[in-house]
């Protein structure tokens, strides 16, 4: 019993300073906490999150920040929104109704500085400052804003920043990020997956304001931080040749080096302007879609690979094998009799007819025919496993947000062996798969997994993360039906279907594609895809270009200006971007 | 009816009055803001409801069968621990929670309790033993178990509640005074390695501001200034009730939890905070009389406990809020918004009620 006392004697105890505590904060220092309170005279700055920067392999760099003017407001301040709304809508171009909407918000903690209008320009600024007097509670502020150097040309890749959504407040939070409220935050491509570790610490001021608003006296301060830097395996040459050679395309483009999985290039297609993306929000073509990691297509023609290798591996066919194209096949299907057809040939407006011919003339030929009872004779089964075993209907593992798997079918419902070899059916490929599947061609088996990032390096110049090539698998390639395949394709760009990229004085191996647009679309029925590598013997580069709406050959155009500019670039002009 | 008589009928008022003032509190605190916190008082009232339900439940719950379950109910308690820690959700960047049927429950909150039961178990077991040095060893496992799992969380203030408990009922159980020395002794030298090895950089820098506010203006020495204003400017008589204007504008995010007091101190001014302490001194005198006038060790430690845990939440909760101690994140008891602590302070208020109906019962 005893102890209990002195346990409660402990108890009873501890209410004394609580006690003083209060007579302390409450009585003598009343006059000091009261004043604080009625003027509410503390208010919080924040100079924003600084990120790191963003170089391409050859040191370029593709996205810094720099600093900006942005219009900001501290809601307690604010007097007259009405008043305020009506002055500045003119020149901020934003409406009446807008400015007042953001205003007159609830803000959590209404001392915090909110923003109205970020990245002002400079007439924005003098307005602001000229009117400065009948804008109580409204003032210029100098913050941090991106540089997007390649604009247009690489906003899938590297993304944009957006204020954080309610939801992904709730989620960055759950992962223990520090963020609030009107934070900017990585949205699509590098900037979206390495957000956290492109963010350095957000730096901010507090400040006593008088009844007026003005700045008093700072009460505290806390530096920013730099963030991270990510240097990327983009050369911003090669990225820069292949957004101005896509042109008007919609589609997408990925180059690859062969030897790693390091991607050199990706664009896509309807693109967005990073900097600015409000306009393109509603604009038509999906702009935001990034077409070579998420666009799901049918491979068309160029699945004839897959097939062409999986008949030669299982011994169905042999190099010197021939088989005769009359233009049109006759298949039972069940009761049926299906008209399965090459392809037509534009010139005289009938279907090819290739008569006898070999495999090394059916490929560069693109022979429907050959392939279609070749295909029969593999069996869906085995021309499935043959795509899966090349990485095909998996993501390739990208560390770019959102990439698709693809659709390898289950055999029963391909559509069948006749439209699997010629690349048609229930399939579905990305263009960075089919990239992918020529650079495994390229350097004899080898997936790579394709990477974009190759080191992240602390501010201090620590390397804090380095990716070094990473062999997702391998395909064993026996060595004749490598070479069988490889002159193929080296006759599909010399004397083939795919004529268009041939660069004089480079030796370039590549395939066509043409895959159907599922109905509906009878203007222009087909996607044009081409996919190669060069040079032939120990090849350093692999491509795909994949359009919506084109054809090949348009495809196969577009890849050999690409290669042109990778093997011959023109001496002047684009080569000083190299040297900064 | 003599029954009747044996219920504390002051203790039970004081909790319900206590409980009171906690809703009108978290009214006012709530009112300015327009946000997913509106419904907070609807909310409190539910749980206030489920709570008192409980406490009458367990007035009528004998505690010598949950002194036969106490082991058990440690065990869920470790494994609801544990879960948390795997797939709880929580505030930036914890694991609390565990969602349940669209409501958040909190285990730790509960461990609390439940560690009480097994402490006052364990020792009431082992009797004169206590002055026996390894026989204390099993008792520091369970203390141990879920003080780590708290503070890995990390909830550095609930894990810090299981020490004093864990003292206190060790203490009242008759521990020599020279193992109890070296017992603080132990934990003063020991703590340095906590910091390194288990205090996220958050809690480091909750500690550090605590000894000056203004390193950190945007984080958390915002939050020890703004109290500090709250509470100040309330002065003698505050400003009347729903008329705060630092709470009210919703300074601090934790405006209707862990800084209720402020709400309470700008409102109602020294006034207010003084019948508050004043209250809780009553509230914390009752149950030390139920655990001197309890009949067996089991309940006298059980008291014991709970007397102490109350103390220590009012104290660091108030102590926090006057910028006296670093924040810690402890609800203030019946005040706090939350569901979990105050179910926990409900029951834990049920089970001291029946210890007092069951004195002189043999």
């Amino acid at each position: 019993m005893g102890r209990i006392k002195g346990i409660s004697r402990l108890i009873y105890f501890s209410f004394l300073p609580l006690f003083c505590g209060l007579i302390y904060t409450q009585l003598f220092c009343y006059h000091r906490y009261q004043r604080l309170s009625n003027f509410n005279s503390i208010r919080i700055i924040d100079l924003g999150i600084p990120r790191g920067t963003i170089f391409g392999r050859n040191g370029r760099v593709l996205v810094k920040d720099k600093p900006c003017f942005n219009l900001c407001f501290v809601p307690f301040d604010l007097k007259n929104s009405e008043k305020v709304s009506n002055i500045l809508a003119p020149t901020l171009n934003i409406s009446q109704e807008k400015i007042k909407f953001i205003l007159e918000k609830k803000y959590f903690n209404p001392f915090e500085q909110q923003f109205l209008k970020r990245d002002l320009n400079k007439k924005e600024v003098a307005f602001v400052e000229e009117k400065g007097e009948q804008l109580s509670g409204i003032f210029v502020q100098v913050g941090l804003k991106r540089d997007y150097k390649l604009g247009k040309k690489a906003g899938h890749l590297l993304g944009y920043l957006g204020e954080v959504s309610p939801g992904e407040l709730q989620e960055k939070r759950l992962k223990e990020e520090v963020i609030k409220g009107g934070d900017l935050l990585g949205k699509e491509g590098i900037e979206k997956v390495f957000d956290a570790l492109l963010k350095g610490k957000r730096g901010g001021i507090r400040v006593e304001v008088d009844a007026h608003g003005h700045k008093v006296k700072i009460l505290g301060k806390k530096e920013s931080a730099p963030g991270n830097s990510i240097i990327l395996t983009i050369d911003s040459y090669i990225q820069e040749s292949v957004a101005k050679n896509l042109g008007r395309y919609q589609g997408s483009v990925v180059v690859m080096d062969p030897r790693n999985g390091e991607i050199l290039a990706l664009v896509s297609k309807p693109s967005f302007d990073p900097d600015d993306i409000g306009p393109y929000l509603s604009r038509p073509g999906n702009p935001f879609l990034n077409r070579a990691i998420k666009g799901c297509y049918p491979p068309g023609s160029i699945y004839k690979i897959i097939t062409e290798l999986a008949a030669l591996e299982k011994g169905i066919i042999t190099p010197s094998d021939k088989l005769e194209c009359r233009g049109v096949l006759e298949v039972k299907e069940g009761e049926m009799t299906r008209l399965f057809h090459c392809w037509v040939d534009k010139e005289i407006g009938e279907y090819k007819q290739h008569g006898w011919i070999d495999i090394n003339t059916a490929l560069p030929q693109s022979c429907n025919i050959f392939f279609g009872q070749v295909g029969l004779m593999v069996g869906a089964k085995d021309l499935l496993a043959y795509g899966k075993k090349f990485g095909l209907g998996s993501p390739m593992g990208i560390d770019l947000p959102g990439e698709k798997s693809g659709y390898i079918p289950r055999p029963r419902l391909s559509g069948g062996a006749l439209n699997l070899s010629i690349g048609q059916g229930a399939l579905l490929v990305t263009p960075i798969q089919l990239a992918n599947l020529i650079a495994t061609i390229a350097n004899g088996g080898n997936i790579w997994q394709p990477e974009v990032v190759k080191e992240i390096v602390e501010p201090s110049g620590n390397e804090i993360l380095s990716f070094s090539p990473h062999l997702r698998g391998s395909v064993f390639i026996p060595k004749e039906n490598l070479f069988t395949l490889r002159e193929g394709l080296y006759n599909v760009v010399e004397r083939g279907t795919g004529r268009n990229s041939r660069v004089e004085g480079l030796a370039v191996c590549g395939k066509t594609g043409t895959a159907q647009i599922a109905k509906a679309e009878l203007e222009l029925p087909t996607h044009g895809a081409f996919v190669c590598y060069a040079p032939k013997e120990n090849p350093t580069i692999a491509l795909c270009v994949f359009l919506d709406r084109a054809s090949s050959a348009e495809a196969a155009t577009i890849a050999g200006r690409i290669l042109k500019d990778i093997f011959f670039p023109p001496a002047e002009g684009d080569d000083e971007n190299e040297k900064d | 009816m003599t029954k009747m008589k044996k219920i504390d009928w002051l203790l039970l008022l004081l909790t319900i009055f206590l409980v009171l003032i906690g809703t009108a509190l978290i009214y006012s605190a709530s009112c300015g803001i327009k946000t997913e916190l509106s419904n907070l008082v609807t909310r409190q009232i539910t749980w206030i409801i489920i709570g008192i339900f409980l406490l009458l439940l367990f007035i009528n719950f004998s505690y010598r069968n949950l002194a036969k379950i106490s082991y058990p109910l440690y065990f869920l308690s470790f494994l609801l621990l544990l879960l948390v820690l795997f797939i709880g959700k929580g505030r930036a960047g914890t694991s609390r929670w565990l969602t349940f049927a669209g409501f958040y429950l909190q285990p730790s909150e509960f461990s609390k309790l439940i560690f009480i039961l097994v402490a006052a178990k364990y020792l009431a077991d082992i009797g004169k033993k206590v002055k026996r040095f390894s026989f204390l060893i099993p008792y520091f496992l369970l203390t141990a178990i879920p003080f780590l799992l708290i503070l890995k969380q990390p909830n550095l203030g609930t894990a810090l509640v299981f020490l004093p408990i864990s003292l206190g009922i060790l203490w009242v159980a008759g521990i020599r005074k020279k193992h109890l020395t070296s017992l603080i002794l132990l934990g003063l030298f020991s703590s340095p390695v906590l910091w390194f090895t288990v205090l996220k950089d958050y809690q480091r820098a909750r500690l550090l501001v605590f000894i000056n506010p203004n390193a950190d203006p945007l984080g958390s020495g915002y939050n020890i200034i703004q109290s500090r204003i709250a509470i100040g400017s309330g002065g003698l008589i505050g400003k009347g009730f729903l008329h705060g204007t630092q709470s009210h504008l919703a300074f601090l995010p934790e405006y209707h939890t862990d800084f209720i007091f402020c709400v309470l101190a700008e409102e109602w001014g020294f006034i207010g905070g003084i019948v508050l302490l004043f209250l809780y001194f009553l509230f914390l005198r009752e149950l030390i009389k139920i655990a001197v006038g309890a009949s067996e060790p089991f309940a006298r430690l059980t008291a014991t406990g709970i007397a102490v845990m109350f103390a220590f939440h009012i104290f660091v909760n108030i102590g926090m809020a006057l910028g006296m101690l670093p924040v810690a994140g402890l609800p203030l008891p019946f005040l706090s918004y939350g569901g979990s602590s105050l179910l926990t302070f409900l029951i834990a208020v049920g089970i001291a009620l029946n210890i007092k109906k069951n004195e002189m019962m043999f």
